[in-house]
């Protein structure tokens, strides 16, 4: 308890530090947020356009679909603001050796890896994404109340569930002397999330589901809200698969750190 | 007695470091094979330090000083041997063990590089749990000592070398930490920086009575603010002791450099200084190289400025490179016993010559 709330300051301090560095360059900070949301509105309006010309598809009503991928940029925007660093980890911090900093500090290694940097323009994911939300919300009279209320949590989980797919790829670093790796091609897997899981045949749905648990982290938080009953076991999984990556992270994390201190690199 | 704040014993880092052969057929032989070496860092190392001891670890690059180092504040985890620092183990024990250590590499520095230095010290002190009046009266002495108030609002990045060392090292101390590792603590720095973060690291030394170990390149570092160095090559510890006994024993020399004016007539390459001989460096530079078992360095002075028109003058020891460098080929002498030159019974390190040196 003493240690979460001793984290719970630090990260408030470390935000607070990164918003007012970053702020510093208010101009350079407006551009990032503009060619973000550009970003979002892009690949929103491909959505958009997609359902223009297939209503219902695969039986999925036009808000039912706003609503899902504006959900979905809840835990992806959350997601991208914490991950910044995750994606230089092997450059910034094995090449250039600034790994040794954070092993001298009387902080968790993880927590100061994710929480070093920020990608702070990725908040309008989530403000876009809420706001998306709500649009669809007024448009669907018929939500569980209770799907409705964890959503905001769900959101947490899914981003805990995308940290941690990433945090797993970056901590292959100790291992692979590999600047690229193998984050950039699950990345692009993402994107599947975010749409219905019962568009895509099987074998999408199992590697979705299974082995990278995207639908877990965007597809599945909404099933309860959106009445879907028979995804609603898969709902409530969610939490346990977030815990399950998130300890499957932490555990790699600490070979990989061991594994640093044995080889020194 | 109380326990010494560090104790090693045994000391062994070796690294599996993959050989690849050259050329593309190499690489390909690469990919299915990889000939791994076994190189020893660090060779079966002990000392002990005791508290508020101020000790300089010294030695060539690639000796194996950074490793020790790393091994001692925990980054990494040795291959067999035992290190107890502060009761702690420093690997095993990483984060309590780091609360009350400080560590300055000089080649990187500990703060945040965005960020203005006062930013990075409230981190620290959030991260230490160093109290508020804590934190006022340390800043307070940070900024007597080493003149860091006015250092603080600017990010890190806009700071010269010296500066940053400065606020590196007031950072390395905020938790006031019974253990204090320096590598490299004045590298880079001109003479007036150096000169200031030494006077405050003897301060900081007497003040506190930090346990301080410090590596570095720089022999004068040493001389100003050790009194004991251990020395290592190739990972093992060939010294431990006091610097002047290392430099009497294994380079006793001087060396008096000095310009005339005149230049002698036809430039020679060698002059005769009563029993002595100079050697030319450059047009009208000179140089002697003294052997002070043999003689007083005053005494060959006052030969120099009596029979020559001495311009300048300066006298210089061997730097530490030097002796060192001297001590491994002593070293590696004395892994073949058969080697002649090796005096019957007589102690490694005796330095024979004397006339021309490189300076």
């Amino acid at each position: 308890m003493e240690s979460l709330r001793f984290h719970a300051r630090l990260f408030a301090l470390y935000f607070a530090q990164y918003v007012k560095a970053r702020l510093a360059y208010r101009a350079d900070f407006a551009t990032a947020v503009l060619a973000s949301f550009l970003g979002t509105a892009a690949s929103f309006s491909v959505v958009l356009l997609l359902f223009s010309r297939f209503p219902h598809l695969a039986g999925w009503s036009f808000p039912e679909i706003v609503f899902l991928y504006g959900f979905s940029l809840l835990p992806y925007g959350l997601f991208s603001v914490l991950s910044a660093n995750l994606y230089e980890f092997a450059d910034r911090y094995l090449v250039e050796g600034r790994f040794d900093r954070i092993l001298l500090r009387p902080v968790s290694p993880l927590f100061q890896i994710f929480f070093e940097s920020f990608r702070l323009e990725s908040l309008q994911e989530v403000v876009t994404g809420g706001a998306a939300v709500a649009w669809a919300v007024s448009r669907l009279p018929d939500l569980s109340p209770l799907g409705l209320a964890l959503l905001p949590l769900w959101a947490v989980f899914g981003a805990v569930i995308y940290l941690s797919v990433f945090g797993i790829l970056t901590a292959s670093s100790f291992w692979i002397e590999d600047r690229v790796g193998l984050a950039p091609p699950v990345f692009n897997l993402m994107a599947f999330g975010r749409y219905p899981i019962t568009i895509y045949d099987l074998k999408v749905k199992v590697l979705l589901s299974t082995v990278i648990p995207f639908a877990f982290a965007s597809f599945y938080p909404t099933t309860l809200a959106l009445k879907r009953a028979d995804f609603t076991p898969y709902f409530w999984a969610v939490p346990a698969v977030a815990l399950l990556f998130a300890l499957l992270n932490r555990a790699l994390w600490r070979r990989g750190i061991a594994r640093y201190g044995s080889t020194g690199s | 007695m109380s326990d010494p704040a560090v104790r090693v014993r045994d000391l062994v880092k070796t690294f599996e470091v993959s050989r690849k052969s050259p050329g593309l057929a190499g690489a390909l032989k690469g990919l299915f094979r990889s000939e791994t070496t076994t190189l020893t860092a660090v060779d079966h190392v002990s000392f002990d330090l005791d508290r508020g001891e101020m000790v300089g670890y010294i030695g060539p690059n690639g000796a194996g000083k950074s490793t020790t180092i790393k091994m001692l504040t925990g980054i990494l985890t040795p291959t067999s041997g035992d290190v107890t620092a502060l009761g702690f183990v420093p690997w095993r024990d990483r984060r309590a063990y780091t609360k009350s250590i400080g560590v300055v590499f000089g080649q990187r520095t500990q703060l945040w590089w965005d960020i203005a230095v006062v930013e990075s010290f409230r981190l620290l002190r959030e991260i230490y749990g160093v109290s508020e009046a804590d934190y006022a009266r340390r800043m307070k002495v940070f900024d007597d000592l080493l003149d860091v108030g006015r250092l603080l609002p600017q990010p890190v990045r806009k700071l010269s070398l010296g500066e940053r060392m400065r606020c590196d090292l007031a950072a390395s101390l905020l938790h006031e930490p019974t253990l204090l590792f320096l590598d490299e603590p004045t590298i880079g720095l001109d003479v007036v920086a150096k000169a200031n973060v030494r006077s405050f690291l003897k301060e900081a030394n007497k003040l506190l009575s930090t346990t301080v170990i410090l590596t570095t390149h720089d022999l004068d570092d040493i001389e100003e603010l050790c009194e004991r160095v251990v020395l290592i090559d190739r990972g093992q510890v060939l010294w431990d002791g006091s610097l002047r006994g290392l430099r009497d024993r294994h380079l006793p020399e001087a060396r008096i450099r000095f310009d005339l004016n005149p230049i002698p007539a036809g430039d020679p390459a060698e002059l005769a200084v009563g029993p002595w001989r100079a050697a030319r460096l450059a047009q009208g530079r000179y140089q002697i190289v003294v052997d002070k078992r043999e003689v007083s360095t005053a005494d060959v002075l006052r030969e120099v400025v009596r029979d020559l028109p001495v311009l300048d003058l300066a006298v210089g020891e061997p730097d530490i490179e030097e002796v060192v460098a001297r001590i491994y080929r002593e070293n590696a002498a004395l892994r073949k016993p058969d080697d002649e030159a090796l005096p019957e019974g007589g102690a490694p390190g005796v330095v024979a010559h004397r006339g021309v040196r490189r300076g």
